[in-house]
């Protein structure tokens, strides 16, 4: 608040004089040392340029301005408010170029980069764009790595993002939207689709929502997908994420729309369906029926990951008679000797791997390997030679936590280690009847669930049978030549 | 509204830990039961337990105490269930039925009838119905139930192993579970069997761990034969060859030897890798039903202990011939045997009749028993050789030529 009242009380339109354009400026940016004002000659004219140092780099312009062009001469004849534009239309070498009259505009120009050139006699600037952010290059995406197909990965830059799309869709029907949100960050954001492909239905929700985004800050797509999402206290995601450019491409070409935030290398994809978080992009690249296979195993480790810790509860506990004679003989000597009742022991098992992973995510890479030994050690072996758990749970924990690592989408692996708990706690005091109750509840709520309007489950429910080709399984291109996934809401 | 979320969340998970679990048995506070027998005993019945001591069973070493790793507990009860809960004066965990993988019968017991002992264990929910079934020839349940075995060091399912493997290569055992004898006993156009399992060896020297210690047990358990039951009660043994025979008319044989003898004296030995028997019906003119059996066997010859040239197809179908001939001779004659001295339906023709014939069964139904005795059965056998081994001609011949 403090903020813009400050604001109202200053004067907007730009002043004529040069040393009262610094002086007005300064008091608005305030003493900050990586704000230059450079002031020059153009010919006779003084002039001023501004720009932050780090974010611009006007070296180009200066050249272009220091020419010992005869234009300059003709300048001083000019007008002031013509030689403003004739400095637009035959000086200034570089691509973007604009005018700017009031202090907000050009705050906002400096702030994002480029360079405003005011000057004396007129009111009007000009803002010259040359941004030019050190950044990081394009690297291997780290968190979807694949072993055929492009290496390329987003970087932190909203501009390099878009372009890396636009190169694998060359086409005048792909469109960006841009738009600022964040009160203090007015952090960047592109929206990208095809024309024509994407539903505007969609579209027009998606644009509604982010109109509606009251936020200070930006600083990571996350924000934006907290606000956009359906449904706040669903434990699915229902926006995707990539940061992967072709992951990118392939959704919008089949009609779903991407959100490109400035300063993240992490893409959001809307609408997400339930189907989508268990592809891989590697799927498309390698072969078809390899890639199915593969699908499925994926779709097993789902329930593998989610499952296995309470059916083992439920079943060891409650429903001994279903295990086959010689596999109880070895669980109940497994057993022998351990204090806890089999949930204490599987939640046990379970939080210390929890804890082992937490611990070791954010470590240094040399570090996370003596967590990851001492874990294996200390858990793995000690613990069940103390008597402590029996090798069983270490092996229900184990297969968990592997199934849990072999799901593509991290959002989607965080879904089930959160419901995995509670699944294990319904199945120790229900048994195996607890566990179909809550796996009912688990199905009636993943089919509520919406992505901007579109079925959470589409192609299940409601089941679509000609996008079973590209659902559960992933059919030879040959019976795909139409993009399947077009999503309607 | 969040406030009446938040308390009906928290109401809903206390009700979730305060029922508390009520069902829950964990598996170290179970005396799992693998195998259960059942005596005659003046007081009632009297019940012996093979209960897995799970502490044995421990992979790690320390629990163990170097005992076996199951322990025989026996009791005496009006009924099956009161002895059952008169053993936890013994047994130091809940007793769990549901993995029973033989209930042994003394043969006392089967004499006298089982339809009692069989309405306890129909009736609990604990018990599967696809356990086996065996009866302690000449003996009672308890004894086989003490007897160390090696290879499985659980004695239940060694003896569990041995009634598979012996019935499907052997054919001379019968596999048969709870489901199948109550149906077959209520069925009013079949008789049940049982397969004995009687002591190779002496009880006393069985029940130490001492008896698998050497390298040729002094006590193995033994399958003996086909218990023939008439109704519930055990009315008499069946050899081996009889034995035999049942399964095969019950189309119960997968694989198993025989011989046969030679024209010119010796004998050859062949396999029986698939038989497929048919049953079937005929009414006579009068409406008497005729029995027929139809065998398909298809044999592979694995001994040639006589001079004949094998080489020869004719010899080969001459072969065939004599082992078609002796099946359908012993095969007629066992049956006969069997109807004759037991009058016990075990071949399950009532059955037959029943399914083809209903109105032709209704007059036989109320006095099958004494019908079934007179009642004639001819058998067909097809016999197919198909390998005759490694060698062609018979070894002793070839030396004969040089």
């Amino acid at each position: 608040m403090q903020n813009i009242t400050r604001k109202e009380g200053l004067q907007e339109a730009l002043p004529i004089l040069i040393s009262e354009f610094i002086e007005n400026m300064k008091t608005r940016f305030g003493q900050s040392g990586d704000i230059i004002y450079r002031e020059l000659l153009l010919g006779t004219i003084p002039a001023v340029i501004v720009y932050i140092e780090g974010m611009g780099d006007p070296r180009f312009l200066i050249e272009a301005l220091h020419m010992d062009s005869p234009l300059f001469k003709e300048l001083t004849n000019q007008s002031p408010d013509d030689r403003v534009r004739m400095l637009k239309d035959l000086t200034i070498t570089m691509g973007k170029v604009g005018e700017a009259t009031t202090y907000s505009e050009v705050e906002e120009n400096v702030l994002s980069g480029n360079t405003v050139v005011f000057i004396e006699g007129t009111s009007t600037s000009l803002y010259v764009g040359t941004e030019k952010l050190k950044q990081r290059g394009v690297e291997e995406a780290s968190s979807q790595s694949v072993v055929r197909g492009p290496r390329e990965g987003f970087t932190e830059s909203l501009r390099e993002n878009t372009a890396l799309v636009r190169r694998r869709i060359q086409s005048p029907k792909l469109r960006i939207e841009e738009r600022k949100v964040g009160e203090h960050t007015h952090t960047q954001l592109a929206v990208m689709y095809m024309d024509g492909l994407a539903d505007t239905e969609v579209l027009d929700e998606l644009r509604t929502r982010l109109n509606g985004i009251k936020l200070d800050s930006v600083l990571e797509s996350n924000y934006i997908e907290e606000m956009i999402q359906d449904h706040r206290y669903s434990p699915f995601p229902t926006v995707y994420n990539s940061e992967r450019p072709d992951v990118i491409a392939s959704a919008i070409l089949e009609g779903r729309i991407a959100i490109l935030v400035e300063g993240t290398p992490f893409v959001l994809v809307v609408p997400a369906l339930f189907v989508q978080f268990f592809q891989s992009s590697e799927d498309y690249y390698q072969r078809w029926d390899f890639a199915s296979l593969v699908r499925l195993l994926r779709y097993l480790c789902f329930g593998i990951a989610l499952l296995t810790p309470s059916l083992y509860i439920a079943i060891s506990t409650f429903h001994q008679e279903m295990l086959p004679t010689n596999l109880l003989t070895s669980l109940i000597g497994q057993r022998e000797g351990v204090p806890f009742p089999a949930f204490i022991e599987a939640v046990i098992m379970e939080i210390t791997f929890e804890i082992l992973r937490e611990a070791g995510i954010r470590l240094p890479k040399s570090i996370g390997q003596s967590v990851s030994i001492v874990g294996t050690l200390v858990i793995g072996q000690a613990a069940v030679e103390a008597g402590l758990v029996s090798a069983a749970m270490v092996i229900v924990v184990s297969i968990t936590a592997i199934a849990n690592f072999a799901l593509p989408a991290f959002n989607v692996g965080i879904s089930v280690r959160i419901l995995r708990f509670g699944l294990m706690a319904i199945a120790a005091s229900f048994g195996l009847y607890g566990m179909i109750i809550g796996l009912i509840v688990l199905g009636l709520h993943l089919c509520s669930l919406q992505s901007m309007g579109v079925p959470y489950m589409t192609s299940f429910a409601p089941i679509r049978w000609r996008s079973q080709k590209d659902a559960l399984l992933r059919l030879s291109r040959h019976n795909m030549k139409k993009y399947m996934g077009k999503v309607k809401s | 509204m969040l406030g009446r979320t938040i308390l009906s969340v928290l109401l809903m998970t206390s009700l979730i830990i305060t029922s508390g679990c009520w069902s829950r048995k964990e598996l170290n506070e179970l005396a799992v039961v693998m195998a259960l027998g059942i005596d005659t005993h003046k007081d009632g019945y009297a019940v012996s337990a093979q209960v897995l001591n799970s502490s044995e069973l421990a992979t790690k070493s320390g629990g163990s105490i170097g005992s076996l790793p199951v322990v025989t507990y026996k009791s005496v009860g009006k009924t099956v269930p009161d002895a059952l809960q008169r053993m936890l004066s013994m047994a130091p965990r809940m007793l769990y039925l549901s993995h029973v993988r033989v209930l042994v019968l003394g043969e006392d017991l089967a004499r006298q009838g089982v339809s009692d002992v069989l309405d306890y264990i129909s009736r609990n929910h604990q018990l599967r119905t696809n356990f086996f079934m065996l009866i302690a020839k000449n003996g009672n349940a308890s004894e086989i139930l003490e007897v160390v075995t090696p290879f499985e060091y659980i004695p239940a399912n060694s003896l569990y192993s041995s009634i598979l493997i012996s019935e499907k290569k052997w054919a001379a055992t019968g596999k048969v579970t709870l489901q199948q004898f109550v149906n077959e006993l209520k069925q009013s156009g079949s008789d049940p069997i049982l397969s004995g399992v009687q002591l190779n060896g002496s009880s006393a020297e069985g029940q130490s761990v001492e008896n698998v210690k050497k390298i040729s047990p002094s006590t193995l358990l033994q399958h003996a034969g086909l218990g023939v039951f008439k109704g519930d009660r055990l009315v008499g043994w069946l050899g081996e060859p009889p034995s035999k025979t049942v399964n095969y008319v019950l189309n119960r044989v997968e694989s198993t030897a025989g011989y046969v003898s030679c024209p010119s004296g010796g004998i050859v030995g062949f396999t029986v890798n698939r038989a497929d028997t048919s049953l079937d019906v005929m009414l006579s003119a009068e409406n008497i039903p005729r029995f027929s059996v139809k065998m398909e066997i298809e044999a592979d010859i694995n001994s040639v202990q006589c001079p004949i040239n094998i080489n020869q197809p004719s010899a080969i179908e001459a072969l065939e011939r004599s082992i078609e001939d002796k099946y359908n001779e012993n095969i007629e004659k066992h049956v006969k045997d069997v109807q004759q001295r037991y009058g016990a339906d075990i071949f399950a023709l009532g059955e037959v009749l029943h399914r083809k014939y209903p109105q032709v069964w209704k007059t036989y139904r109320s006095h099958w028993g004494e019908s079934f005795q007179s009642m004639s059965i001819d058998v067909h056998s097809h016999v197919a050789i198909r390998r005759i081994g490694s060698i062609i001609q018979p070894l002793n011949q070839e030396v004969d030529e040089k």
